[in-house]
């Protein structure tokens, strides 16, 4: 009995690799497409944070102060002053172009206020419809404020006689110091790609598992399928899949290592967990696939429905914006997405390096996918003796 | 009628040309509402999808995060701190009795950081001393490091204030002096655009344009797929056209979906933002002006690539990454300023990448036609050069089958 099952599992397998060799979109929709993939998102990256983006001055003192404080402004990590204009209007046009992020504006007589202490402002203007550009500069221009704020007080109060150990004190009482967990320089590329990479291989995942199946029904090719693996629907859907699961978690081991010791990204654990959450992902992705395409034996609805979960999968991951701040209503649907217990066990092991202990429930939401195929079990079988769906 | 004929031959030959084109118009919307599939790209994901995920994000902001606080100090300085920090709308204070405990809170993930403050705080602010707190971020997701450094830094700072001017009393250096010395450049910050730094303001505009650029392209190529796959191209061109048959083709039926999509982005781009409250600044004749090149290159380039999918699944699976891609192209995450000229000159030829940065600079910022002529310029140059490509791949299809016939 079992020696049957391997035997219709092993016909499969030789005939699926025949298949596989046989068209060129088995090759593209799964090398091609992730490999593009990696060398796109690891260049795109690879600066880390967006550095020295464009900004403007409208410096209407000129005076030797303001023209020092937009020297200290350009030396920042994050911004560079590109363009001086005339006017507020001006700068506000070219910020609408999208030439510049920021502006900063000194007013008339700035110097001379700030030496007979009349508090002169500076006024910076941000934008943040591009939320990255400008929660950043806005970190920046705010030290360069503080500190420039705090180089005027401590001359200040040198010439007034305070005594130099109470000066900081006086500045600033109170200063903070900032821990970022896992990800210390508030890299973009680790805090994206460590979810996305996997979100494209889930979409791939997706398709091809719809597809390999669903052109059998829809190239009336099922009966000659399920003849070739005894009548066996296990053997004929295992031995169909197998060859996936080794390329997807070939291709998704490339990828952590790619992102970990390539990258040097965040790796507090043994990245054997990575790789082994990597191999559960991609079965537990492909047992959705199969149910999806039991569900609708019909290749064309089983590619709209997979690629409206697909991309449903980087919203409820919960690595943009934060699962318990949707919707209560929507909360609940994260389960559903293998990749969210993909994105819970990367941030408690790679990113916080804990024990293992805590991601265990992870490990179970992922191998308990595996159960999904069950429910179509004999929708898929009789779809594919009497192919009574349309092809189209 | 004859005697018309003679009298105006260009004239006939013009109208022959317009009743060809809008009859392969008409005859492209009986194939799209025919099509269930294309049906639910063009209709059911253009109305759905922007509910669906204006809906998932209508949270603009973060509010509440839980996070730890660990009081070393036990003072009524570090208490004022708590309440202070408690009191932001971004986070929610919880206090622990030590930094284990709330070491394993974070681990847990049922606080989002942590804020320590040490056993000697309160000593240093009475002895006039420098004193430091100490900030955990959980980094897992950008907007929680947002949220409490904007919330922490709040509280600092404004505590650090007060703290300030009884520093400078106990100086000598009173009332509009101390002002004057706690801060003698005042810096103001103003939020031009995106007034409410909100998540769903920034990304929603982009992922709108895409879901008109993408089910576009989907769709086109889900209805050419198909028709590869009944080998009816060349149907589509009766015997009685000629040469300018393709044209006639590739115009009438850019046509049907340029009608369709007049209407559709009308309702994503208009009605959407209205009814979810996001940024709509815009003036809706800039808009349409706009609109009008983005969609036409957006056709015109995926006719042009749906000639070579040869069948009607292959393009959902070969390039739905592609929407992906096209989001970090366009330059509204990672700004456009910082993207390497390989990627800036790929990102040029998607039509995606100009729409969105024109949609986002009219609907979100207020800009004219004539600030974004850099966008509208390039919509207009590939709508022109997507029209010869995809009149070319037409003309390909068209005679490949039909020199088969022949032979």
């Amino acid at each position: 009995m079992l020696n049957d099952i391997f035997i219709a599992i092993s016909n499969t397998l030789s005939r699926e690799f025949r298949r596989m060799v046989s068209r060129p979109i088995y090759f593209i929709g799964t090398v091609l497409v992730m490999g593009f993939c990696y060398v796109f998102f690891l260049t795109f990256f690879n600066e880390g944070q967006p550095n020295k983006m464009p900004i403007g001055i409208v410096d209407l003192d000129n005076s030797s102060l303001s023209r020092q404080f937009v020297r200290n402004l350009d030396a920042t990590q994050q911004a560079k002053v590109v363009m001086r204009v005339g006017s507020h209007r001006e700068a506000r046009e070219e910020m609408q172009r999208g030439n510049i992020y920021a502006f900063v504006e000194i007013q008339h007589g700035f110097a001379t206020k700030a030496i007979s202490s009349k508090r002169p402002p500076i006024t910076f203007y941000l934008n943040d419809s591009y939320l990255v550009a400008g929660s950043l500069l806005l970190k920046d221009i705010s030290y360069i404020s503080a500190l420039s704020s705090g180089a005027m007080q401590r001359q200040i109060l040198r010439a007034k006689g305070v005594e130099e150990n109470r000066i900081m004190g006086i500045i600033q009482p109170i200063t903070t110091d900032t821990h970022l967990i896992g990800n210390p320089w508030a890299n973009y590329g680790i805090y994206l790609l460590n979810i996305l990479l996997p979100g494209v291989l889930q979409l791939s995942i997706l398709m091809m598992t719809i597809f390999v199946i669903g052109i059998e029904f829809k190239e009336r090719t099922s009966h000659e399928w399920l003849e070739n693996a005894n009548n066996s629907i296990f053997a004929a859907i295992t031995g169909k899949l197998v060859p996936y699961t080794v390329l997807f978690t070939l291709l998704g081991i490339i990828g952590n290592i790619l992102l970990y010791s390539y990258m040097h990204y965040p790796m507090n654990t043994s990245i054997w967990w990575m790789f082994l959450t990597t191999f559960m992902y991609v079965l537990a992705y492909q047992a959705v696939g199969v149910l999806l395409i039991g569900i609708t034996p019909v290749l064309r609805d089983g590619v709209t429905l997979v690629a409206f979960y697909g991309l449903l999968g980087f919203t409820f991951a919960g690595f943009t914006f934060p699962i318990e701040q949707l919707p209560y209503s929507a909360q609940i649907f994260s389960y559903i997405f293998p990749i969210r217990h993909y994105f819970n066990i990367y941030v408690n092991e790679a990113l916080h390096g804990i024990s293992i202990q805590y991601s265990v429930i992870s490990f179970i939401a992922l191998l308990s996918f595996n159960i999904l195929p069950l429910f179509v079990y004999h929708r898929l079988k009789n779809a594919a003796i009497k192919q009574n769906y349309p092809i189209k | 009628m004859n005697a018309k004929q003679h009298k105006f031959p260009i004239l006939n030959k013009w109208i022959s040309i317009i009743k060809d084109i809008i009859s392969i118009f008409s005859n492209e919307f009986k194939i799209v509402f025919k099509d269930r599939g294309v049906v639910i790209v063009f209709i059911v994901a253009s109305l759905v999808y922007p509910m669906l995920y204006c809906g998932l994000y209508k949270n603009e902001t973060l509010v509440n995060v839980p996070i730890a606080a660990v009081d070393y100090s036990r003072s009524k300085y570090s208490e004022e701190l708590l309440r202070h920090l408690d009191a932001s709308p971004d986070v929610k204070v919880s206090k622990f009795s030590s930094f284990d405990e709330a070491k394993k809170a974070f681990d847990e993930r049922k606080v989002h950081g942590l804020f320590f403050i040490p056993a000697d705080f309160s000593k240093k602010l009475n002895t006039g001393e420098q004193t430091t707190v100490s900030v955990y971020c959980d980094m897992s997701s950008f907007l929680y490091y947002r949220s409490l450094t904007l919330a922490s830094s709040y509280s600092v700072l404004d505590m650090g204030n007060k703290i300030q001017v009884d520093r400078l009393n106990m100086q000598g250096i009173t009332g509009q002096n101390a002002t004057i010395t706690a801060s003698p450049i005042p810096f103001e910050s103003n939020i031009l655009f995106n007034e409410g730094m909100g998540f769903a303001s920034f990304l929603m505009p982009a992922i709108l344009m895409l879901i008109i650029h993408q089910t576009l392209f989907f769709g086109i190529g889900m209805l050419a797929g198909t028709s590869r796959e009944e080998n009816r191209f060349h149907q589509l061109v009766s015997s009685k056209l000629h040469r300018g048959g393709t044209l006639r083709v590739v115009l009438g039926k850019a046509a049907c979906y340029m009608l369709m999509y007049l209407v559709f982005s009308f309702y994503i781009l208009e009605v959407t933002p209205h009814v979810f409250n996001l940024p709509h600044i815009g003036n809706p004749v800039d808009l349409l002006n706009f609109i009008i090149p983005f969609l036409l290159a957006t056709i015109f380039f995926s006719m042009t690539v749906s000639v070579f999918l040869p069948n009607r699944e292959t393009g959902m699976i070969i390039f739905l990454f592609f929407s992906l891609i096209l989001l970090f192209l366009c330059g509204i995450s990672w700004p456009q300023s910082n993207i390497n000229s390989f990627w800036k000159a790929f990102a040029w030829i998607f039509p995606a990448t100009h729409g969105i940065q024109g949609y986002i600079k009219i609907n979100s910022m207020g800009a004219d036609i004539h600030h974004i002529t850099y966008e509208y310029g390039s919509l207009w140059i590939l709508s022109v050069l997507y029209f010869i490509t995809a009149c070319w791949a037409y003309y390909w299809q068209i005679k490949k089958p039909l020199s088969q016939i022949q032979d």
